[in-house]
């Protein structure tokens, strides 16, 4: 028997609200008590201690949006790489797109790919979404039902909308008949041909062809009367503009089954970044006006925006050393997720336990994947971080393959620490730093 | 009289050729490259088109030592006649070795050559390397991996400054006589296909700079996002756009850069924004015409139009492009040998 004690730490955990100095005791992999220090009083005689100090303990971080590159472009990202860089970012479980080499549009591609039951693996826990369409062709219908039995966490056309109405009803309706969700990035692929970056000002200088929020908007308008029509469950993912954020506030008022996520690039930067035609600001959407920013930062605050993901998506060098217009889009983002989520909590936007509810519980609740939570009985996926303390990104030091952060040399507050997946231990600062 | 080529005063032509033969008398550049007239300053601009102009006064056959012993590569990814040729005759001209180096432009479309050729041509110490390319920003990103100075000959939509200094050059020249060859207070009528165009951005940027009035004239398809916050008033009504203009400077409907269908039809496009007769009469009287070329006739411009000497500087425009990137290379190399001086 394993028996961890964790004394007199800060325990944050959106699940039962707990946002306070606490005691946990982990056993064989599983959270066995949790209280106050007086609650749980001295530790049992065989367990090891540990002690909180200025750390806060949380749920590990459940990131929803990955691009595990693996299998099929392993110089972006192999399944190592991928792993130890999740478990430096603090996240406990991710989800990966099917948009790998082959596509996960078959169960056999899917089960190989996922390892979320296996935590003697020290590594994080590893869901896919299954390829919502045949090839992402976006053509015919994948086999949503065996991918599903096969554990699908949810049906995706992965960075490709599925931009068909015909075939997008048919998705939702087959996956509301499963009950899971249909992940969607949102651009109509006609308004955003041939397009560089967010339509603006800022392209227009520049002389490069605009992607024009409105290809975002009317896509998520579509999908919204579709989602009415047939009671899917709808994720909108990455969320980048204002007028998004205002349909989805409206379809969550009327009673919709509508979520949505947004990444740290929409909150944190606006197309202004591009001007000296920097590819590491080459994302997928692209970087939009201030004016979406704010709004993604409302969406937040308000909770009509339901969890942030990392969005990772690495590239090698190569990918990024072109012209702006043909370099790839995409960024190394694993490793800077929690500490651009703790930026929002520093500017007082959103409150610490808000933070990890957004990174963990809700986005673990949504798709019904391990982690997320503290309750006693849980699996102890956890990550202990240090909320203030400051450091600078900088894509070199990344475990991930992939070093191109739009983040690169912006100083930051929020730590992490170590990294623990069924009370196993898959990470600590102070064997990464030797 | 203005003469054909824009000269008027013997004494004056006299004394720009002493001072042309002077290599003390390049312009500056306050950056190590080349690659757009946004950012750069009218003591900048003044100073190339000052410099230029003393290129334009030399004799047909002048030839100059400036640059001797100076190797500049010609990499041209996309299609040019007069562009690249005019970079390779200024280059001869001003003493220089020019090398014009094949590459595919198929292979650009691979997104493979850019660097690759870069890195390949670096080694061989060029200094100056003057560049077309497709994408917007490729000759910033080339700019930063080379040792050698960059001059922009033109990068997707975004900027090609020498065509813009050319054009400045053909107007002061032109207006000598008349303005004293100020440019601010002119009306210049900016008409056509604005969005595809690195020639309007271009313009834009060198003509407010100098204090022009400057007035889009374009269909609202062929017209990009927040233009108007680039200091220029948007017009869709071309007689109204070009009502009393100084300046009608036309613009090729870049067909290969356009997407679809951005308008309906050449023919439509040729009859509310094309340039003919009647049209150019709500211009001022004796306004000019200009067009970077190639003209597309009968689409942006009445053929005939396009052939009246006494309206027409487009041939002028070709004529001052030599003058206009001898100063330019001159100045580039000047640039480089400043930074590379700091730097030891």
């Amino acid at each position: 028997m394993s028996r961890i004690f964790f004394d007199k730490i800060h325990i944050c955990d959106p699940s039962s609200g707990r946002d306070a100095v606490s005691a946990m005791l982990v056993t064989d992999g599983h959270v066995e008590a949790i209280g106050s220090p007086q609650e749980l009083g001295q530790p049992p005689s065989d367990a090891v201690v540990i002690k909180g100090g200025d750390a806060v303990l949380a749920p590990g971080l459940v990131d929803i949006r990955v691009q595990s590159r693996t299998p099929g472009q392993a110089h972006k990202e192999n399944a190592t790489s991928l792993a130890r860089a999740a478990a430096a970012g603090g996240i406990t479980a991710m989800v990966c797109l099917p948009n790998t080499d082959p596509v996960l549009d078959n169960p056999d591609s899917l089960t190989a790919l996922i390892r979320n039951d296996r935590h003697d693996a020290a590594a994080p826990r590893i869901y896919a979404y299954g390829a919502a369409t045949r090839g992402l062709e976006g053509t015919a219908m994948a086999e949503l039902g065996l991918l599903a039995e096969a554990g699908a966490a949810g049906f995706t056309n992965a960075v490709m909308p599925i931009a068909d109405s015909l075939v997008m009803r048919r998705v939702m309706s087959y996956a509301a008949m499963l009950d899971k969700p249909v992940i969607q990035h949102a651009e109509d692929p006609s308004l955003a041909a041939g397009g560089e970056m967010h339509e603006g000002e800022t392209a227009t200088r520049l002389g490069l062809k605009g992607i024009p929020a409105i290809a975002e908007e009317i896509m998520v308008a579509r999908d919204l009367s579709l989602a009415r029509l047939t009671g899917a469950r709808y994720h909108v993912a990455h969320v980048s503009c204002r007028q998004t954020v205002q349909l989805i506030r409206a379809a969550k008022a009327e009673g919709l089954a509508v979520t949505c996520d947004t990444a740290p690039p929409y909150f944190i930067l606006n197309d202004l970044a591009v001007m000296q035609y920097d590819s590491r600001f080459q994302l997928s959407p692209p970087l939009r006006s201030e004016d979406d920013r704010q709004a993604i930062i409302e969406g937040i605050s308000d909770g009509t925006i339901d969890c942030i993901a990392s969005d990772h998506a690495p590239q090698d060098r190569d990918s990024k050393l072109l012209p702006f217009g043909i370099a790839e889009a995409g960024s190394s983002a694993l490793e800077t997720l929690l500490t651009m989520v703790m930026g929002l909590y520093h500017q007082d936007h959103i409150s610490l336990l808000k933070a990890i509810d957004l990174i963990s519980t809700t986005p673990a609740t949504l798709l019904d994947l391990k982690g997320g939570t503290l309750a006693a009985g849980s699996d102890a996926d956890m990550v202990i971080f240090a909320p203030d303390r400051g450091w600078q990104v900088r894509g070199a030091d990344f475990l991930s393959l992939s070093h191109s952060t739009p983040f690169e040399g912006q100083p930051v507050q929020g730590k992490v620490l170590s990294t623990w997946v069924g009370g196993v231990n898959i990470f600590d600062i102070n064997d990464a730093t030797e | 009289m203005v003469s054909k080529n824009g000269t008027k005063n013997n004494l004056r032509t006299a004394t720009n050729q002493a001072v042309a033969h002077d290599p003390h008398s390049a312009a500056h550049l306050e950056s190590p490259h080349l690659l757009g007239i946004e950012g750069m300053t009218r003591p900048v601009i003044e100073g190339l088109l000052a410099r230029a102009n003393q290129f334009a006064e030399l004799p047909k056959g002048a030839f100059l030592t400036h640059l001797n012993g100076i190797t500049i590569f010609n990499l041209f990814f996309e299609n040019s006649t007069r562009t690249r040729v005019s970079f390779d005759l200024a280059a001869r001209k001003i003493g220089a070795s020019i090398v014009n180096v094949p590459v595919s432009t198929s292979s650009i479309k691979k997104g493979e050559s850019l660097l690759d050729t870069a890195v390949t041509l670096n080694a061989m110490h060029p200094d100056i390397l003057v560049m077309r390319h497709p994408h917007a920003g490729a000759s910033l990103l080339l700019s930063q991996h080379v040792d050698a100075a960059v001059v922009n000959a033109g990068d997707g939509r975004h900027e090609h400054p020498t065509q813009a200094l050319l054009d400045a050059l053909t107007i002061k020249r032109t207006f000598e006589n008349i303005t004293g060859g100020d440019i601010a207070g002119l009306k210049i009528a900016i008409c056509g296909d604005i969005a595809n165009s690195r020639v309007a951005r271009s313009n834009i940027h060198l003509l407010t700079t100098l204090g022009a009035e400057i007035r889009l004239v374009s269909p609202k398809t062929l017209l990009p996002t927040g233009i108007e916050a680039m200091g220029v008033s948007v017009h869709h009504d071309m007689m109204e756009g070009i009502r009393g203009v100084d300046i009608v400077m036309l613009l090729r409907l870049q067909t290969e850069r356009m997407q679809g269908t951005e308008t309906p039809s050449q023919r439509e496009f040729f009859h509310l924004f094309g340039l003919n007769a009647e049209k150019l009469t709500a211009a001022a009287p004796n306004a000019f015409i200009m067009h970077p070329g190639p003209m597309n006739r009968g689409v942006e411009i009445d053929s005939a139009l396009a052939d009246n000497h006494e309206r027409s500087l487009i041939t002028m425009q070709v004529d001052m492009g030599v003058a206009v990137r001898m100063a330019c290379l001159e100045a580039a190399y000047g640039a480089q040998k400043h930074r590379d001086e700091a730097v030891s």
